[in-house]
């Protein structure tokens, strides 16, 4: 297994179950794993891979500070974020998140509240590939928000 | 002088990955003013861009100090 940072940007594979059973505490009832994979087909249109960027010491801090809002927030047990850089095939995870709690709602709670900031605030980037070849940077119709 | 670090499509617009401009001090916004004549091509994806000092988002009435670690951070589309 690979060793756990409690969050981490990796360049290759990552480790679902390392990060899963870093989170186990005898203070947790409820331990959810949140995997986000590369989708091969949306809406029709078929993604051959993906490639992900990010500002990394950027990244690292904001992940590190919404770890530690959503333990403060959901009285978490414990939490793991991992984001994958670099090319990711489809069906290979580019995210995982694992939240423990004493209990499976803040748990589940956590893990959502989790996804919806790392795609708000976190400086990545990912680029399809798709189909025929063509790249393009996907940057959603609406800025980050600053800083609270 | 500042030392301003583009990525994903803001580095693809500029066709570089780091801008170089002469610096007296100022605002973010005024940062963006100055990045924008520098580089009229990443003007249109800058406008949707969030400015990070070092390496926390910054907000445009915020002053950025000469030598300053900045990143323009385009929106993001990590997970």
């Amino acid at each position: 297994m690979q060793r756990i940072d409690m969050v981490r940007l990796v360049h290759e594979t990552i480790d679902t179950a390392a990060a899963l059973a870093a989170v186990a505490s005898d203070a947790a009832g409820a331990n959810v794993l949140f995997v986000g994979t590369t989708r091969g087909i949306t809406d029709g249109f078929v993604t051959r891979s993906l490639e992900y960027e990010a500002h990394e010491p950027m990244a690292r801090g904001e992940l590190e500070r919404l770890r530690d809002e959503a333990i403060a927030r959901f009285g978490l047990a414990d939490c793991v974020i991992v984001h994958r850089l670099g090319m990711v095939p489809v069906g290979e995870a580019s995210v995982a998140i694992a939240a423990s709690a004493p209990h499976r709602r803040e748990a589940f709670a956590a893990a959502e509240w989790l996804m919806e900031q790392v795609k708000r605030v976190v400086p990545v980037w990912k680029r399809e590939e798709a189909a025929d070849g063509a790249r393009t940077w996907v940057h959603p119709e609406r800025a980050p928000e600053a800083a609270p | 002088m500042l030392s301003i670090s583009l990525f994903a499509g803001m580095a693809e617009a500029a066709g570089c990955r780091r801008l170089e401009i002469p610096w007296a001090g100022g605002s973010v916004a005024d940062l963006r003013a100055a990045l924008g004549s520098a580089a009229p091509a990443i003007v249109p994806l800058l406008a949707k861009s969030a400015v990070a000092v070092g390496g926390r988002y910054a907000r445009d009435a915020d002053a950025v100090a000469d030598g300053s670690d900045v990143a323009i951070i385009p929106p993001v589309s990590g997970g």
